[in-house]
């Protein structure tokens, strides 16, 4: 894996959103594939975090990357840890250089790997952390700003791949309209209608992303349209689950259940998650 | 301007006192970006500002503004993929349009700033050594040139903002500007997550859901993002909040 060659950030971001578009539990492992195939990475693996702080790996593209997740679990020590710790990318350009400090323990057991570069991104919706994706290259070397855009882009599709996993949408992708990769994350109202549906539905932050995008598949609408109208206190999700139309969006009128159903998308899309 | 000079020099060094202070403490970027933007609308005569920073992929991300309103041009401005914040961040130049009326460039930006009642934008770049990281966005309702005085002024805070983003400077300067802007926009999200939970649990309005979220986080002495950090978290009873 030579450096300095173009990432073709088009077609990752193609790559991407067809491996979160196809949903199911081999998305985390196609999003994996897609960074090594578009980005100068000799593998990557996504771990997921389950109740304090509990890892579980889920998928690696190759022996070493399942090797370095393992042994930095096993010590409890290394860049994957502390990404899990901090919430924060870790960006280790060589992990063999002396100058390098940080984890002793892990650095000389990863040494045996071959693994020099290694860039650890936490997978996150807001302050819930939901993994981490660890990739790492056999070159040393930092990543350069291409690399690190097409890093945190494949870091993006990871965070939907592990919400497709935890929280299934009964709808499938099918017919999606909106682009699963994180473009929809940079807009303030699908924070904010995430928040909403945390209040409404008692969830916590990604099973209410995940809600929202399952809503938005089964109404063919984009996840920010259907953003726009949870703020706008149009459209609720109950706790049990169903999603209603407001009406007038009368605020205080809390009770009124599909006092308005406008239309079939309106219906009941899935099981309320466990 | 109508401020007397003395007046705004006055409130000048208060601000600069203020954001100095706040620097040199355990500060939330999110909350001193909020207070920048206030300044400007104090200090500057605007009518909204708002600060945008780049994610790393490609996008600008809109981490503060001053008011919901300005929020929501930068909102078309970043969909309409054109427009004066855009043309600032990659060029790394302040961009000044005194008047939308008549200007020709950003013909969808500039319908879109009339919608929401602007005339006037003005943009300033926010420079690392050498890196363009976002720039600050200053919002008129009516046709204004910003005077030589008052840009300088608007570059200072975009300044102040910058080396917000990197208090000190570490060794890994690379991986630590890519952790400052991330976690920066982190905690965007998940204030913008508290204001959602707050909004529909006392039912108001998501501006009145922030400012009860920043009051609080004053007057107990915690930085914003992480109590929002507790509200979204659970951990944080709001029904205090929300009498």
């Amino acid at each position: 894996m030579g450096g300095g060659c173009e990432v073709d950030q088009a077609r990752l971001s193609q790559a991407l959103a067809d491996a979160v578009a196809a949903g199911g539990s081999e998305a985390a492992l196609a999003v994996c594939r897609a960074c090594v195939e578009w980005l100068p990475m000799t593998g990557a693996s996504i771990t997921m975090m389950t109740v304090a702080e509990v890892q579980e790996p889920v998928c690696a593209t190759d022996a070493v990357s399942a090797r370095i997740d393992e042994l930095q679990f096993g010590l409890g020590d290394g860049p994957c840890v502390e990404s899990f710790r901090t919430g924060r990318a870790v960006l280790v350009p060589d992990i063999a250089d002396p100058a390098e400090t940080r984890w002793p323990v892990f650095a000389a057991a990863a040494a045996a790997t071959g693994a020099r570069g290694m860039f650890v991104f936490p997978l996150q919706v807001g302050g819930a952390r939901i993994g981490v994706l660890d990739c790492y290259r056999d070159a040393p070397g930092p990543l350069d700003d291409e690399d690190l855009t097409g890093a945190l882009r494949t870091a993006d599709a990871a965070v939907w791949s592990l919400l497709d996993r935890t929280h299934p949408g009964g709808d499938g992708p099918s017919g999606s309209v909106s682009a699963p990769d994180g473009s929809a994350l940079v807009r303030a109202e699908v924070h904010q209608a995430t928040g909403m549906l945390m209040a409404q539905a008692r969830l916590d932050a990604p099973s209410a992303l995940a809600r929202l995008r399952a809503y938005s598949f089964s109404a063919g609408r984009t996840i920010t349209e259907v953003a726009d109208d949870v703020v706008a206190r149009r459209l609720r999700l109950h706790p049990d689950g169903v999603w209603s139309n407001a009406g007038s969006g009368h605020p205080g009128q809390r009770d009124a259940r599909s006092d308005d159903p406008v239309d079939s998308s309106s219906r009941d899309d899935e099981e309320k998650p466990s | 301007m109508s401020t007397p000079s003395a007046a705004r020099e006055q409130a000048l060094v208060t601000a600069f006192v203020r954001l100095a202070d706040t620097l040199v403490a355990d500060y939330d970027v999110i909350e001193l970006f909020h207070g920048l933007c206030g300044d400007c609308v104090s200090l500057l005569g605007v009518d909204a500002a708002g600060l945008l920073l780049t994610d790393q992929r490609g996008t600008l991300q809109v981490v503060s503004a001053s008011t919901e309103a300005a929020n929501l041009v930068e909102l078309f401005q970043l969909q309409a993929e054109e427009g004066p914040c855009l043309d600032c961040f990659r060029t790394s130049a302040q961009i000044h349009a005194g008047d939308l009326a008549t200007d020709t460039r950003w013909p969808r930006f500039a319908r879109l700033a009339d919608d929401n009642g602007f005339t006037a934008v003005h943009a300033l770049p926010m420079r690392l050594r050498g890196e363009t990281i976002g720039a600050l966005n200053l919002f008129h309702r009516s046709r204004t040139d910003m005077s030589a005085d008052e840009l300088a002024i608007g570059q200072a805070l975009a300044d102040v903002a910058t080396i917000a983003i990197l208090s000190d400077r570490n060794t890994r300067e690379r991986e630590r500007l890519t952790e400052q802007l991330q976690a920066a926009l982190t905690s965007r999200v998940i204030i913008e997550q508290a204001k959602g939970v707050l909004a529909e649990r006392g039912q108001i309005p998501l501006d009145e859901a922030f400012s009860r979220l920043r009051a609080h986080a004053r007057s107990s002495q915690q930085r914003l993002s992480d109590l929002a950090r507790t509200v979204t978290d659970g951990s944080f009873d709001t029904a205090p909040l929300l009498r």
